[in-house]
């Protein structure tokens, strides 16, 4: 059953997360940004499927859920937020979000 | 071996997608790029035997949420992005080395877990009864809390949703004085 190695999961999923914190450090639209969070998410809900497939547990897969459920609750309220300072700013932009720098 | 090739190129059609997601320019392409990755990254949950977890990420993420940024982005004029710069290309070149460190430090953690975790038994169960047969057991029996509170975290971001992305159309005034 246990074709496919820990290591192979393992390796896909840090690379999906490297791309998503790249993503979310070097991209300048704040859409663009909740995009490569999305991709760090799913990095890890690979590690955690891969994680049970190689020990047999299922615990994994239900935080996986639990992790799916949070990403919906989170592009809900992060896309509100975008399009909240875009109303009010007219900035779509992250380095022109400068205010709480002190 | 034939679930390893399969493995394989879900792996793969997922990495370059990613590598889409943050270097394409256009966000409607970079959306596109989303969706491509969430497929393949349904594909490799169907290949570690998560039929579950596979279909509810098709449903809820490539789905749901990618239709919810196409929306967005639709909604939005964004013309001044497609015009000025996309990256911020030296603070992205600067994170490579942390990404490194956090791969290594990654890797330590995740490999010894994975060597102090047990190994189940619920392996056994899954062949014979099935995957979401058991992950619902599970999950309305062991983790029956968990799952309420993420009902309850799903209400409330509903309704911050609504309350950070409404209109003012007019301003209420504080009469309670």
């Amino acid at each position: 059953m246990k074709t496919i190695p820990l290591e192979a999961f393992l390796a896909v999923s840090m690379i999906l997360f490297g791309l998503g914190v790249i993503g979310i450090i070097a991209r300048r639209n704040l859409v663009t940004v909740l995009m490569s969070l999305e991709l760090a998410l799913n990095a890890v809900n690979i590690a955690l499927v891969g994680a049970d497939h190689h020990l047999g547990l299922a615990e994994g897969q239900i935080f996986a859920l639990f992790i799916i459920a949070l990403a919906a609750t989170e592009a809900a309220v992060g896309l509100g937020i975008i399009i909240a300072i875009f109303r009010l700013k007219k900035v779509e932009s992250t380095d022109e979000i400068s205010e709480l720098r002190g | 071996m034939g679930k390893l090739i399969i493995f394989g190129f879900f792996s793969l059609m997922a990495i370059l997608s990613g590598i889409g997601i943050i270097t394409l320019k256009n966000p409607v392409y970079v959306i596109v790029a989303l969706l491509s990755s969430l497929i393949a990254v349904a594909g490799i949950f169907f290949t570690a035997g998560a039929e579950l977890v596979g279909a509810l990420q098709l449903l809820i993420y490539a789905v749901a949420i990618a239709i919810f940024y196409i929306i967005v982005i639709s909604a939005v004029p964004w013309q001044k992005a497609k015009k000025s710069e996309t990256h911020h290309r030296f603070e992205g070149l600067i994170s490579l080395p942390v990404v490194l460190l956090l791969y290594i430090e990654m890797i330590v953690v995740f490999l010894l877990g994975v060597k102090a975790s047990p190994e189940g038994e619920i392996a056994k169960l899954i062949e014979k009864i099935g995957n979401a047969e058991v992950i619902g057991a599970i999950l309305f029996s062991k983790y029956f809390l968990a799952f309420e509170v993420v009902s309850l975290v799903l209400l409330v971001g509903m309704i911050g949703a609504v309350l950070i992305g409404r209109k003012e159309s007019q301003t209420y005034e504080d009469d309670t004085t």
